[in-house]
């Protein structure tokens, strides 16, 4: 039997590990399958937190406005239903009690905080060669602290409490992340998928609200409208920096601007899409050496537009349509993930 | 019992029973043998309720570390945690050293038999081994007879499984010389107990057992075709839904090493690539945990999605290394067993250190009829199967089922071996609140690479239902924690 000569490798161009000095080594390339795992870990721990601080600002906003009508009440934990794109809520008497059931526990809908952490764990569990020992000791102890049997207590005792612990969970996981493992492949998937589902949830949050304010104008004084558009910078953990650049003022037309196009500020949609560009850009260049690749020139557009977008254009377009061909991009490039890399 | 009452707190050996079995610890008088003092004193000195707490915070830690396997046949859940015993079994320096001189020899003997078997057969035509014996092996593979494996190695890495029996002296159970589990366990628990018993580690001076996934990179090295300086390895997985698949996770993470299922890797035109993000990358050295029947469907089993298609003509042309190789099982099987002291005799021309235990073979007829008519006194195994399913426990069965399985022993002679039952040693465990002896036995693991490196201690499994003598995990067993002494 000859041995056979190695052939051109199958498969893109490229860096093949060519004998030479650990200097001049490139990334190690994940497997495709750990890189789709990985991704959608990041993704899931995202999700969780921004259903927590969602549902906690909610019932905290709901709190401050006293005596609402009841369909204003019905209408705002609706809305936190369409910012998931769920609908089948079981029937029942106190909404409240049961949105929040829903998007905590509700092994049927695939965006509830269980489900999420759920899957985020088990696509950890699958990767944990690549993963940090921290990381993955910490989602296990955040996934086994809403799954316990007697989480449905602690969320009767004080759900907010609860919401609370996610979200410090998920804070604590994405710190981890940044600091215990290497800034290679592995962590840029992982920035990749925080930033697009960040973009995605901000971009909805805002549409959303901004839908339930138009449609009761006439409805709202004054008062009622700040509390809401409060609600929604807190609902994207960004009151206290909208506050240092445009102390209290409540303008509609600035927080929104603030939630899309503030440069500096990490949860705003600008920031997001920089991040996610970012990202797309080192991982094309470790694995691809100079062809761009799809999802980086979606999100480079994207980036692009951002950059140069002026409020008065935003505002004559109208925030809802412009929010809206934003998640359309986002979603486009997060397909051209797929195809590109985790296809196998 | 004695003296030992002032050992431990004295609740917990209150009713402490040795009843004619060697026990590990304490000797046939009651005390406790030399090496184990120390520990009993600082058991004493602990007390229940500390103890107790420990026991928890293992728990705990198991948990939060994933440290888990899956159990196939139990309907309560997939994942579970070893059950762990906090006290440690301790091994000598002397014992240790009679053991690890046998199992070099053993697991040499073993390489040379499957180096023979699968090319000049010496040992069949000197007739010490019947060919019908190895060719009526489930797990011999024609489809290995004359291939070259790299370095000549066949099994890499072995498990074998010693018992004690009531005289005091070890025997070789079984070797376990395909896909042996259970080293992540040994790992892991030597962590555990690092971390919640420290105080019990400056008693004594514990042999280190963490350069084992250093070692075991090195044999993987070691067989790289072509010898290649940076060898492409990974290790090859069924996937998470495997019981065993946190160890495969474990070692792959220890050594720095790519995790792979058969669905990310491919062949192609003789050589073995895995997708990555970057394109494919060449794998020279797959350490598989999957069996042999599903590496290729090509070659085996067809219907197997754990494989590659292919990967049998990339190691066939000498182009991948696998380890274990594929066909070791001939040197595994049950009914093989019984010659290993033979082959160590003819390859080595040395007498075994080890000694088995006494074994009948159904395939003969003298021993078939022995065994058909004692089944009341003897343990009916299976030669293939592993995990102690398709066993009989001759003694503790009903005449029905001994019975039953004599008709299975006529049906297919072959597939059976017996062995009278042996009465492993127990060692103190804590049920509950107390301890009490369970049965134990001890499975370390040996590298064959470069240089042949034992483990010094390995996997103490606990049979924790009580007179159990079943210590296998897939059959509910739980771990100790082994200590082999440093030499004094």
């Amino acid at each position: 039997m000859t041995v056979a000569q190695e052939p051109t490798p199958v498969g893109m161009p490229g860096i093949f590990g060519v004998a030479g000095d650990s200097k001049s080594k490139p990334d190690r390339p994940m497997l495709a399958r750990d890189a789709d795992a990985m991704y959608w870990m990041a993704r899931y721990v995202e999700r969780a937190e921004h259903v927590a601080r969602l549902l906690l600002v909610n019932s905290n906003l709901l709190i401050d406005v006293g005596d609402l009508a009841p369909a204003l009440q019905a209408r705002q934990w609706q809305s936190l239903l369409t910012i998931f794109r769920t609908a089948d809520l079981p029937d029942g008497p106190d909404l409240a009690q049961r949105v929040g059931q829903y998007l905590t526990f509700n092994l049927d809908n695939p965006n509830s905080i269980l489900n999420c952490l759920t899957h985020a764990r088990e696509n950890a569990r699958g990767i944990r060669e690549n993963i940090s020992s921290e990381m993955w000791e910490n989602l296990n102890a955040l996934y086994w602290s809403i799954r316990s049997d007697d989480t449905p207590n602690r969320f009767d005792d004080s759900p907010d409490d609860l919401f609370r612990s996610v979200m410090t969970g998920s804070m604590l996981f994405q710190g981890l992340t940044d600091q215990t493992l290497a800034h290679d492949q592995r962590w840029q998937f992982t920035q990749l998928a925080k930033y697009l589902e960040r973009t995605d949830v901000t971009c909805r949050v805002i549409q959303t609200k901004y839908d339930i304010l138009k449609s009761n104008e006439q409805i709202f004084d004054s008062t009622l409208r700040n509390l809401h558009w409060m609600a929604v910078l807190r609902s994207c953990c960004s009151i206290e920096a909208y506050r240092r650049q445009y102390l209290g003022d409540m303008d509609p037309t600035r927080v929104a601007g603030f939630l899309i196009l503030e440069r500096n500020f990490p949860r705003s949609i600008r920031f997001s899409v920089s991040g996610a560009l970012a990202a797309i850009s080192a991982i094309r260049a470790s694995s691809r050496g100079n062809v761009i690749d799809p999802t980086e020139r979606i999100l480079g557009r994207l980036d692009a537009q951002l950059e140069y977008a002026e409020l008065s254009e935003i505002l004559t377009e109208g925030i809802p349509a412009y929010l809206q061909r934003i998640q359309t991009t986002v979603h486009e490039a997060a397909m051209a993930v797929q195809q590109s890399y985790f296809m196998h | 019992m004695g003296e030992t009452r002032e050992i431990g707190s004295r609740s917990m050996f209150e009713n402490y029973e040795v009843d004619g079995l060697y026990d590990e610890v304490f000797s046939s008088d009651g005390r406790p043998r030399k090496h184990y003092s120390p520990l009993m004193h600082r058991l004493k000195a602990l007390g229940k309720d500390a103890f107790e707490k420990r026991r928890r915070m293992t728990d705990i830690l198991f948990r939060n570390q994933g440290i888990t396997f899956t159990v196939y046949s139990d309907t309560r859940g997939v994942e579970k945690i070893f059950p762990f015993d906090l006290v440690p079994r301790i091994v000598p320096a002397d014992e240790w050293d009679t053991i690890e001189r046998g199992l070099v020899q053993r697991i040499t003997a073993l390489n040379l038999f499957c180096q023979d078997i699968y090319h000049g057969q010496r040992i069949l035509r000197e007739k010490i081994i019947p060919p019908d014996l190895i060719y009526g092996a489930k797990m011999f593979r024609r489809e290995m007879f004359g291939v070259k494996v790299p370095r000549d190695i066949y099994i890499h890495i072995c498990g074998t499984d010693l018992i004690r029996d009531k005289d005091g002296k070890y025997y070789v159970l079984e070797d376990n010389g395909r896909t042996p589990s259970g080293v992540s366990y040994v790992l892991e628990n030597r962590s555990v107990m690092k971390r919640v018993f420290p105080s019990l580690f400056s008693a004594y001076r514990v042999r280190a057992i963490e350069d084992y996934p250093f070692n075991l990179l090195q044999c993987l090295k070691y067989i790289a075709p072509h010898h290649v300086d940076d060898a492409g390895i990974a290790i090859l997985t069924p996937g998470i839904y495997n019981s065993a698949y946190f160890e495969h996770s474990f070692l792959a993470r220890q050594m720095g090493v790519e995790l792979v299922e058969g669905r990310d890797l491919v062949v192609d035109k003789g050589f073995l690539y895995m997708r990555t993000t970057a394109g494919m990358r060449r794998v020279d050295v797959l350490y598989r945990r999957v069996d042999d029947d599903f590496l290729d469907p090509l070659c085996f089993r067809p219907d197997s999605v754990l494989g590659v298609p292919g990967l049998m003509n990339a190691y066939r042309v000498g182009n991948l290394a696998l380890a274990n190789a594929v066909g070791t099982g001939v040197a595994d099987d049950k009914a093989i067993y019984p010659f290993v002291p033979d082959m160590i005799k003819f390859y080595m021309g040395q007498e075994a250190i080890l000694p088995n235990v006494p074994t009948y073979i159904c395939a003969r007829e003298s021993d078939r009829k022995y065994v058909l008519e004692h089944l009341d006194e003897l343990v009916v195994k299976s030669t293939n199967e592993s995990g102690g399913y398709g066993m009989l426990m001759g003694h503790q069965a009903t005449a029905e089922e001994r019975q039953k399985f004599g008709e299975k022993i006529a049906d297919d002679p072959r597939n059976f071996i017996a062995q009278p039952v042996v009465q492993l040693s127990q060692h103190p465990s804590l049920i509950e609140d107390h301890f009490e002896g369970r049965r134990v036995d001890l499975r370390p693991y040996i590298v064959y690479g470069q240089k042949v490196i034992v483990m010094p201690g390995g996997l103490t499994r606990v049979a924790l239902r009580k007179g159990s003598l079943v210590v296998n995990s897939s059959q509910g067993g739980g771990s100790k924690d082994t200590w082999v002494l440093e030499e004094d």
